[in-house]
């Protein structure tokens, strides 16, 4: 076996993983939850569509966005749905969003040593009709927030949803409503401009973003589409 | 204490190799260069060459430049297009057109482009690689129209068309698709920006606006952003305003700057300036 | 029942002729010989009561344990073979948990009774921790959750059955018809536990002290009453 230029053996090497990149936000009011993705899905330099949705409506109170690599967040999407029909046959009921967060949470660290290559948002409205999202890692660490960003433009969205948002800590005591101040409209405004922006400048967010609203009315979506370059 | 004398080895110095390749082992990374992950393109057609290039920059996955020029001067009558590490593309056609615009000082003739694509190609090939300019060469000479590519080993092409950078398949695509002899000037710019375009949008490492060039034996014309194909399409409503007292101010203290230097009269009736003057004598 | 007795009665899944199974009935029987449970559902809460049968001087009250906690909101009464309570139990337990686990929320008390069905129902099958028998032993379950304040009943047929106020055990026959004379819709959690108290009173053969009975309320947590709380009952009485 030939030896590398660091005397060890070097073999050829292949990834189970890739990264198809696109980006997505959610943003959780006191009685809505807006929950948004880019439709882009590319590798390397290459877009393979202009037009992939990254969000699963899970029920009518839960939608989860995935970024990070398709086949695994088809295949989360697929072993949740399973999840579901499952738990309302068992239950007769439908999931609410935080027992699906929970559940969420279980099944990507039942995967720790091998993970979903997948960077979640789950967003929707709780048993009270409050807006929520849960933000996690790969590995099911996760925290609810009253707003969140995940995949490739997270490092340019975030600080601009931290600058304009800021809604209280959930640790803080005595508790504070986790949810941002913003109207359902003035969120829809901010997160417009939000993927435009990102997409300026993020060469994996682009072609058009999903925009999903939940709200005691029920549930809608909204296509803006964006730069294609 | 005694110092102990090392005496010089002769010959190559290959301390620093053994030290990039140390720090490759630590796992520290060289810094990050902007590369140009670019579409260029080229074109002969009737009359003479057109040139064509994105104007995306990129660091990575993030776009750094979006409106950047990517058509280089070489000569009057001789541009370039640059893909790779923007640096050296910058640097290389520099060194070159100076070396050129020498050469015309001392012969009084016109520049030709195989002087450049020899230039260019010399100082690559000695770099073995390390400088990464991809090049597409175009200009009109004595001799004619000419178009080259230039890679970064120093291997060159002459082509009727031609195309670089991480875009290059795309707009190859258009050019094998439609390009034909004898194009006129129309046409041939239109073939560039089609080339481009396709570049733009299906090449992530390209993107914004179509920058053409098109030179002739009697002079050259910059189409600086000759298509603009990629608006943004929002814009939030409310913008973004931060009203006075936003960020607050903690504490605030005011230091006088003459407190801190001395200021001197330096008008030349000062009479400091007398060792200056001396290159003014005769 | 004897009459009808016959060989079908050996195999704890065959059917009689008759479409029987005998040791179901059977084990449905041994209920009739335990000690008596009531439970009461009211709109504020539910209230198990149950009657401890101390069999000799010596014995220690507090050993005995037929009101059981299965999670903060879910409580269950038995009466039968109570050692066969326990795998119940222990099982429901860990359902419980296991869903607060993978869901961040408590289960249903409909949840948690069918899955006790489903167990009670596995008797027979292959295996190291299945039953060879029916289990002897039916449940009070009473619980609170989203919908609010709720009591089942299981039988050793993996049977559950939504009711306001129930009885098992040897009073039962008793028992069950004094409730139903006296339930109504409108009780509080204090009229309930007179109600469940008096009514085990009827039945037992034993005046009622604080040592022999254990009360229990769901409203909205699980709570076993003291001595004290269940003299105060009494004293109500």
């Amino acid at each position: 076996m030939d030896k590398g230029p660091h005397g060890h053996v070097e073999r050829p090497s292949w990834s189970p993983y890739d990264n198809n990149g696109g980006t997505a936000v959610a943003v959780a009011g006191e009685d809505y939850c807006v929950i948004a993705a880019d439709t882009r899905m590319s590798t390397g330099f290459s877009i393979l569509t202009r037009d992939h949705t990254k969000l699963f409506k899970v029920s009518d109170k839960c939608v989860l966005a995935s970024a990070g690599f398709q086949a695994d967040a088809k295949t989360l999407q697929k072993t949740l749905d399973a999840r579901h029909q499952q738990y309302q046959h068992k239950h007769n009921k439908e999931i609410s969003c935080p027992a699906m967060a929970q559940l969420l949470s279980n099944t990507l660290y039942y995967k720790r040593f091998f993970p979903y290559y997948t960077f979640n948002l789950l967003g929707g409205l709780d048993n009270e009709g409050k807006g929520c999202v849960y933000t996690y890692d790969a590995i099911g660490s996760y925290e609810r927030t009253g707003y969140s960003c995940q995949g490739s433009g997270q490092q340019l969205v975030m600080p601009v949803l931290d600058n304009q948002l800021k809604s209280a800590s959930p640790l803080v005591l005595p508790a504070v409503s986790s949810a941002t101040p913003l109207s359902e409209a003035e969120a829809m405004d901010l997160i417009k401009d939000t993927f435009a922006s990102a997409g300026e400048r993020d060469i994996y967010t682009g072609d058009a973003v999903e925009i999903i609203i939940i709200n005691r009315k029920g549930i809608r979506k909204e296509v803006l589409p964006l730069k294609k370059d | 204490m005694a110092a102990v004398m090392v005496e010089e080895a002769a010959g190559f110095s290959f301390d620093l190799c053994r030290r990039n390749a140390s720090l490759d082992k630590l796992g520290i990374k060289p810094p990050n260069v902007r590369k140009t992950g670019t579409t260029i393109v080229g074109v002969v057609y009737k009359d003479g060459v057109v040139l064509g290039a994105d104007t995306r920059a990129t660091e990575g996955d993030i776009v750094c430049d979006k409106n950047c020029e990517k058509i280089h001067y070489i000569a009057p009558n001789i541009w370039c297009c640059g893909a790779g590490t923007a640096a050296d593309t910058e640097n290389v056609t520099g060194m070159i057109s100076s070396t050129l615009e020498l050469h015309r000082y001392s012969t009084g003739r016109r520049s030709r482009v195989v002087t450049a694509l020899t230039l260019l190609k010399e100082h690559l090939f000695k770099y073995q690689g390390h400088v990464s300019a991809a090049l597409v060469l175009g200009g009109v000479d004595n001799t004619g129209p000419h178009l080259h590519t230039v890679y970064p080993h120093g291997s060159t092409d002459t082509l009727p068309y031609a195309t670089m950078g991480s875009g290059s398949l795309a707009a190859m695509a258009v050019f094998e698709a439609k390009y034909k002899e004898n194009l006129t000037r129309e046409e041939a710019i239109d073939l560039v920006a089609s080339a481009i375009k396709a570049g733009i949008f299906n090449d992530l490492g390209s993107g914004s606006n179509v920058d053409v060039c098109v030179i002739t034996k009697d002079g050259k014309e910059m189409l600086r952003n000759f298509e603009t194909p990629n608006p943004r399409t929002y814009n939030r409503s409310k913008g973004y305003v931060f009203p006075r007292g936003h960020t607050p101010v903690l504490s605030s203290s005011v230091k006088k700057l003459g407190d801190l230097v001395t200021v001197e009269d330096a008008s030349p009736a000062a009479g400091e300036l007398e060792a200056m003057e001396v290159d003014q004598k005769p | 029942m004897f009459l009808t007795r016959s060989e079908y009665d050996r195999g704890v899944n065959t059917f009689s002729p008759e479409g029987r199974l005998f040791q179901v009935e059977y084990a449905i029987e041994a209920i009739k010989l335990g000690s008596t449970a009531v439970g009461v559902a009211t709109k504020e809460g539910v209230i198990l009561a149950v009657e401890k049968r101390i069999t000799s001087p010596l014995l220690e009250p507090r050993s005995i344990e037929k009101v059981m906690e299965i999670d903060e909101h879910i409580g269950c009464a038995m009466s039968g073979l109570t050692a066969d309570a326990r795998t119940l139990i222990d099982h429901a337990r860990a359902e419980t948990q296991s869903h607060r686990f993978t869901y961040n929320e408590p289960m249903t008390v409909e949840s948690c009774t069918q899955s006790l069905c489903d167990l009670a129902l596995r008797f027979g099958e292959d295996g190291e921790d299945s039953m060879s028998r029916p289990f002897g032993v039916a449940l009070l379950i009473a619980g609170w959750d989203e919908s609010g304040p709720c009591l089942y009943h299981t039988d050793p047929s993996g049977t559950f059955v939504k009711y306001e106020a129930k009885a098992i055990g040897s009073g039962s026959e008793g028992a069950q018809s004094s409730l139903q004379e006296h339930y109504n819709k409108d009780l509080t959690l204090k009229e309930g536990e007179t109600l469940a108290l008096s009514t085990l009173k009827q039945v037992m053969e034993e005046k009622v002290t604080a040592t022999n009975v254990d009360i229990a309320i769901v409203a909205p947590k699980f709570h076993l009453l003291t001595d004290e709380e269940i003299q105060e009952v009494i004293d109500r009485l």
